[in-house]
């Protein structure tokens, strides 16, 4: 008996989605959650995850520096990003033992969007900066630095140390390099990621002009720009004068 | 109650064994009941494992993986057709994947019973053959792109253009769809694989779902929400020219939209659009209701589900 009732219900079943006409969404709605801790934590996602945290923890915890205010990612300028721009000037001078005209960090690059005030660990770097790119030079004639620029004011504006322009219709003007109007003859050194460098973020004008690579992450600048100003006995110094306005 | 609605739904079979005319009536009247469907999705999460620290920052506290994870765990107790699904960029961001090259994430996600995620221009950071190594470890979830072509590269036995799953006499269709690649991910990362235009990939492989009997499409984006100063292909310029698409979950633009947008495909229907942020901060759901021979409505409303009875 059972298993004939269960014999048919199989045909059942079969003859009822052999039959079945198509369903049509009739009615939507959606809601959002904020996922914080109020609504409790998975103990088997915890216990799988814990081995992984420790060792993170581990090696990321320490820390590198303070910082006596906040830096916020903003667009045309922020002191966030700023801050990273000189980081790669400062550090390139130091590792590449040469005098750059301009440092650029392309906005898509900066992970975080604020790093708030205090203790800044080596973890938060990571975050700030998670990708292995790499700080490369390379020698860009002014009309080509130029054509970058504009990519760059385009994207609203990404920060840049030695320089100083606005943008006008998405376009960069009034363009100063260290303080002189830049000249589109002239050779001009130029710090950047090996990711942008090599076309990246629609850098196309910067592909085929050669790199100096030495094998230095941008992270590591980041965290040697830091640490040299912990030992020389200053806080992460904050950037503030006006490098990129809008037009 | 899953067991209970099935017990029911079996009494009524059962009967039709012995009586078969009434009780196949009976039958076909529980499969014209409104059926339910509830989709929760996230998109570029970036590794972030743990909450965002308490240190005074803007998000701090938010998102978690074992946070999401309990979200995830009672909604399914209250629901029972629930897909979850990803919008891509899963990889990058936090210390966890410079150490462990997407181990925790791809475990994480298995773990919480993913269904399905996308491509994203980040889960390509690591190499292809790191992806493909941590999807054959760790995944138990497809990877679900028909605008990128991996044959000759570690991905090629590793996705799918689309997948149907089947969910309480529903059919739900998903496909997926990638950014460009030129100009984002680099030369060597990228390897072999190729781009398609997505609009023609998601058309064909959406008119396929269609026919193959999917009461609801759903196409998993990393194109982006919009972009202001290009004409790079984004969801709001995809929808208008996508067919047999009912619903866009979004990605790569870290989108925190106040409610989904609904915007008119080529033929004039409604294609429902979301994305929610990054970094696992939000987990967004959208319920549907299914009826048979009605017309379509895809409107949203907002809805205060009852797992929602903590703080916000």
């Amino acid at each position: 008996m059972f298993l004939r009732t269960l014999r048919w219900l199989f045909a059942a079943g079969l003859f009822l989605s052999s039959c079945r006409s198509a369903q049509v969404p009739t009615g939507a709605a959606y809601h959002d959650y904020r996922v914080t801790d109020s609504v409790g934590r998975d103990t088997v996602l915890s216990a799988l995850l814990a081995p992984y945290r420790d060792s993170v923890n581990r090696s990321m915890n320490d820390i590198v520096g303070y910082l006596d205010a906040p830096l916020e990612k903003k667009s045309p300028q922020g002191s966030l990003g700023d801050f990273m721009a000189d980081a790669l000037f400062y550090m390139a001078k130091e590792k590449f033992g040469l005098q750059p005209d301009v440092a650029v960090v392309n906005s898509g690059g900066i992970r975080l969007t604020q790093v708030p005030a205090g203790a800044i660990t080596r973890g938060r770097i990571f975050e700030l900066m998670p990708f292995d790119n790499l700080v490369v030079v390379q020698r860009v004639k002014g009309d080509v630095l130029e054509q970058f620029l504009n990519l760059a004011a385009s994207g609203g504006g990404w920060p840049l140390a030695g320089v100083k322009m606005g943008i006008r219709d998405k376009k960069a003007v009034d363009i100063m390099i260290g303080g002189q109007p830049l000249d589109r003859q002239k050779t001009y050194l130029l710090v950047n990621s090996d990711y942008v460098a090599s076309g990246g973020d629609n850098a196309a004008m910067l592909k085929a002009i050669p790199q100096q690579n030495i094998g230095y992450l941008m992270r590591d600048a980041l965290l040697d720009y830091i640490r040299a100003q912990q030992a020389a006995g200053h806080h992460i110094s904050i950037p503030t004068e006006t490098r990129v306005y809008a037009q | 109650m899953l067991n209970r609605r099935r017990f029911i739904t079996q009494s009524a079979l059962a009967t039709g064994a012995l009586l078969v005319g009434p009780a196949m009536a009976k039958a076909a009247h529980l499969d014209d009941a409104p059926k339910r469907l509830t989709i929760l999705h996230t998109n570029d999460v970036h590794s972030r494992i743990d909450p965002f620290p308490m240190d005074g920052g803007r998000n701090q506290g938010l998102g978690g993986v074992a946070q999401r994870a309990s979200l995830i765990r009672r909604i399914r107790a209250e629901q029972d057709n629930v897909l979850l699904l990803d919008a891509g960029d899963i990889f990058q961001g936090t210390p966890y994947f410079n150490i462990y090259k997407g181990e925790p994430e791809i475990k994480a996600m298995t773990a919480m019973g993913y269904d399905a995620s996308t491509v994203g221009n980040h889960d390509f950071d690591a190499g292809l053959e790191d992806l493909a190594l941590q999807l054959g470890r760790h995944a138990s979830f497809p990877m679900i792109t028909c605008n990128y072509d991996f044959t000759n590269t570690p991905m090629e036995h590793l996705y799918q253009p689309t997948k149907i799953f089947r969910k309480g006499g529903l059919k739900i269709g998903v496909l997926g769809v990638g950014v460009e690649l030129e100009g984002l991910v680099p030369d060597n990362l990228a390897g072999n694989t190729k781009y398609l235009d997505p609009v023609q990939q998601a058309n064909r492989y959406a008119a396929e779902l269609k026919h193959a009997g999917c009461d609801l499409v759903v196409c998993l984006s990393h194109l982006g929400y919009k972009y202001s100063s290009s004409n790079k292909i984004s969801d709001l310029t995809f929808a208008p020219q996508t067919e047999n698409i009912d619903l866009i979950i979004g990605g790569h633009t870290h989108t925190f939209m106040e409610k989904p947008d609904v915007l008119k495909n080529k033929k004039g229907e409604e294609v429902i659009i979301n994305q929610v942020g990054w970094a696992g901060i939000q987990l967004g759901r959208l319920d549907f209701v299914f009826n048979k021979n009605r017309r379509k409505n895809l409107a949203v409303s907002q809805s205060i589900p009852v797992s929602e009875k903590t703080d916000n």
